[in-house]
């Protein structure tokens, strides 16, 4: 494939990546308009583990101590004082960091967010380079040295016949 | 049948670099230190017994107002100047149920002392029924008073996942100890005395 071809598909390669970049902040930063406190305690619950049983978010489990976290989130979103995660760092330090379901943005916890946003961005360049390389060997034409090696073991083979 | 060999020369292209080994050692250091990392990290409260750390413990004791199953209003803070011990309970909890025989030893030895014993206090989770709380007592004695909490605030404020669990509190109000799971009777006043102590000495 010539160069030239190469450089004709770039326009959609860019409009692929200008619209799958654009759709991907959208989503990110998009507001759906504001909650109702029903909504804010479901999403805050979401977010908190229950504290005794596995795999289970205080939203869904019917502990007791759960069930206490609810009413306690409820309550102090009926106040309107604290924000979603001045709540939830409420909750985590008065039972324990195992509580915290989705990990903090900073400090080491924010590792969890970079290191597959890193094997992402590796892989995608490895495989860059691995289909160059492919390219590269589909496109090789031999040359006349090629040719003159191929001939002459060709030649050397021919007194036994084919090799068994 | 095999291909003929051909020779090509001392000028032939070298030796692509194999890749595949160190991607597989690389996969499996991260597999081994995640295994490392997931076996030795607890699961929660539910691993600990006896003394644990808490967030209370060395600050003012949380707000407990309430009443009593008897609907006497309860205010923690007004019990400032007594030694403390609140027990968290459920009436469906097997632990609970089993701690119960020590704790009316515990609070039989505490009234013993007269003014200077310690004042025992059940706190009950947020969904627990008060008609079974009534008759447990009933049939297993202890007079204490036991606290209402309707709205779940006071487990939340202390930190209380599983019960039962036992707090004490200091006579300025201060959380001093904090003890996860079943306790005895022993053990309770040992804790009571050997934090008397230390609050005598300071």
């Amino acid at each position: 494939m010539s160069r030239t071809s190469a450089w004709k598909r770039w326009p959609g390669w860019l409009a692929l990546f200008l619209v799958v970049g654009g759709l991907l902040a959208y989503g990110a930063v998009k507001d759906s308009g504001p909650l109702t406190p029903e909504e804010r305690v479901e999403e805050i619950t979401k977010r908190i583990a229950c504290p005794v049983c596995d795999g289970e978010t205080v939203y869904e489990s019917a502990n007791p101590s759960s069930v206490a976290i609810r009413a306690e989130v409820k309550a102090q979103v009926a106040q309107a004082q604290n924000s979603d995660d001045e709540i939830v760092a409420f909750i985590v330090q008065q039972f324990g960091d195992q509580t915290q379901l989705v990990p903090n943005a900073t400090g080491f916890d924010s590792l969890v967010w970079i290191l597959p946003a890193m094997a992402l961005v590796c892989a995608a360049v490895g495989l860059f380079f691995a289909f160059r390389k492919w390219k590269h060997n589909v496109d090789a034409v031999p040359d006349d040295d090629d040719r003159a090696r191929v001939a002459e073991a060709m030649a050397a083979e021919e007194p036994d016949g084919v090799e068994s | 049948m095999s291909e003929p060999q051909v020779d090509l020369g001392d000028d032939s292209p070298a030796k692509p670099r194999r890749v595949a080994p160190f991607v597989v050692l690389g996969v499996l250091v991260v597999m081994i230190a995640l295994f490392v990392v997931l076996a030795g990290s607890s699961s929660g409260p539910k691993d600990e017994v006896g003394l644990i750390e808490s967030p209370l413990l060395g600050r003012a004791a949380p707000t407990v107002r309430s009443t009593t199953l008897d609907d006497t209003p309860f205010d923690l803070a007004r019990r400032k100047g007594s030694w403390v011990v609140v027990n968290f309970f459920n009436s469906t909890c097997a632990p609970c149920r089993a701690e119960h025989p020590e704790l009316v030893k515990f609070a039989e030895q505490q009234r013993s002392f007269g003014a200077d014993g310690a004042e025992l206090y059940t706190m009950l989770q947020i969904n627990d029924d008060i008609d079974r709380v009534k008759s447990f007592f009933l049939s297993r004695g202890g007079d204490w008073p036991i606290v209402r909490d309707d709205e779940g605030t006071v487990n939340v404020d202390f930190g209380v996942a599983l019960v039962p669990e036992t707090f004490i509190i200091d006579p300025d109000g201060v959380v001093v100890v904090r003890w996860a799971g079943q306790i005895d009777a022993e053990t309770l006043s040992r804790l009571v005395q050997q934090q008397r102590d230390l609050y005598e000495l300071s």
